[in-house]
């Protein structure tokens, strides 16, 4: 994963800013700059989707206990 | 060489019988003999079979037990030694008629006594993460169960990682395999939630999910559960115990994880809900903006009415003043007029005359002022002429007394 925040970080923060834009009680430049940053969490969400793909692992089977079938430890689509 | 007492020798067995695996908790078959019931209410009878006896004891069954000697019966219980006639004996917590299928017969005594325990409680089904990042998979590897899921997962929600733990879900080793799993996946502390699935089969092939070690290994679990046992109508225990029940390991896909479309459809509302935020406030504060502005002016002196007032003022002073003027001149056209009249000039004017002593010039007012022979002056309205005084006679004339008198 590229920096910046994680699909549900940045949901989370959407879902937050979205609130407290409701509720007001905000100067101009606060309104603005939550509107900005929301905007900005709406997009990231939206590549983070769009970007993502699926992601297998397989436990490591533990020594002892030969539960694990033939196969690799990790496998991707 | 030691001898040991009747007590210790009992006693051995009896730790030696209760510690074993298989004799706590057995199912026998076997045909009723011997059956009493004692004052207390307990029962106990003989289960035999062609060549072997098996004393029995059931202990205040709760409810009324439908059996009779002769009866073939399957029965569940314990053994344990009688110390004090040294026999061994079964403990019996279930009779049921020969006939039914004992699996199910297991399948309901574990139900009962698990959910008597609590292990079922709604209280204690916990919900499941809306957005797991990592999801913990107890199945086996390699079926088709394991690819409906991943095509599923993949398709609705690909930010997870799916953390495979391998395990037979049938036959040997299947119980202790989903028991290791779960506790693998509880080891790690970034699993969000955990699947337990097996596709559809016979009651035997799902056994494993009734097992009571799993169940518990399900009840212990740190992570909520979802268990996908089989197709819709199959019910296992492990359904029973799990925080959420999947009819089918496919829905089991569908509960674990939120569809993208919904999340994409949230994220536009919130778009569009942030966007008409930001314009109602922007709005709000033209509103208020225009308010204190009509406040302000309506503040400000109004300087055009207070102008036009003075004109006004100004126009009305000048009238009232010229009309002053107008009447002072009027009153004093009126009194010039008045003392016109009253002058000696304009009497002579209207055909009287002055008379005075042409000796001293004394206004003649009264006939005794003068003697006759007296040289008289009489003024009239254009000059004087001088005369003298014939005769007097005192006293008025009659015709006198028509004429206005102004003095005396």
């Amino acid at each position: 994963m590229d920096e910046g925040p994680s699909f549900e970080e940045a949901l989370e923060r959407l879902d937050d800013i979205v609130q407290t834009l409701q509720r007001g009680g905000l100067t101009l430049e606060e309104a603005v700059a939550l509107f900005e940053e929301g905007m900005g969490m709406a997009r990231i969400c939206s590549q983070r989707l769009d970007a993502a793909e699926l992601r297998i692992s397989q436990l490591q089977a533990d020594a002892d206990e030969d539960v694990a079938p033939p196969g690799g430890s990790e496998m991707n689509r | 060489m030691r001898v040991h007492s009747v007590a210790d020798v009992n006693g051995y067995i009896r730790g030696l019988v209760e510690g074993d695996g298989l004799l706590c908790d057995l199912w026998v078959s076997g045909e009723v003999s011997n059956l009493s019931e004692s004052q207390a209410g307990h029962l106990y009878f003989t289960l035999k079979d062609g060549s072997s006896q098996l004393r029995c004891v059931f202990f205040r069954p709760r409810q009324p037990v439908a059996v009779e000697s002769g009866m073939a019966v399957v029965v569940h219980g314990r053994i344990s030694i009688y110390e004090v006639s040294g026999a061994l004996q079964l403990y019996v917590d279930l009779v049921q008629p020969e006939g039914v299928g004992v699996l199910h017969l297991e399948f309901q005594r574990l139900k009962a006594a698990l959910e008597e325990e609590g292990l079922f409680d709604e209280a204690r089904k916990r919900p499941l993460p809306r957005l797991p990042r990592r999801i913990g998979l107890v199945t086996s590897p390699g079926g088709a169960v394991l690819h409906d899921i991943i095509t599923i997962v993949g398709r609705r929600y690909p930010l997870v990682e799916l953390v495979l733990a391998p395990t037979p879900v049938q036959g040997a080793g299947a119980v202790e395999g989903i028991v290791a799993a779960l506790a693998a996946l509880n080891e790690r502390d970034d699993i969000d939630v955990i699947v337990v699935a097996r596709g559809g089969g016979s009651l035997e092939e799902l056994w494993a999910f009734n097992e009571e070690q799993v169940a518990r290994a399900i009840y212990a679990s740190r992570v909520p559960i979802v268990s996908a046992v089989g197709h819709e109508t199959d019910f296992t225990i492990a359904d029973f115990v799990a925080d959420v029940r999947a009819p089918t390991p496919s829905a089991a896909a569908e509960v674990a994880v939120p569809h993208r479309l919904e999340l994409e459809g949230h994220i536009r509302l919130a778009q569009r809900t942030l966007a008409s935020a930001l314009a109602d406030d922007v709005a709000r504060r033209r509103d208020g903006v225009e308010r204190a502005a009509n406040r302000l002016a309506a503040l400000l002196p109004d300087i055009d009415r207070h102008r036009q007032r003075i004109d006004e003022l100004a126009r009305e002073v000048f009238i009232r003043v010229e009309g002053a003027v107008a009447l002072c001149r009027e009153r004093l056209r009126g009194r010039g007029l008045e003392l016109g009249s009253l002058g000696p000039m304009a009497t002579l004017g209207r055909g009287y005359a002055l008379v005075q002593r042409t000796e001293d010039g004394e206004v003649v007012s009264a006939v005794r002022q003068v003697r006759r022979g007296d040289s008289i002056d009489v003024r009239v309205s254009d000059g004087e002429l001088r005369g003298r005084v014939t005769a007097t006679k005192e006293g008025l004339q009659p015709w006198m007394r028509d004429l206005p008198s102004k003095r005396h």
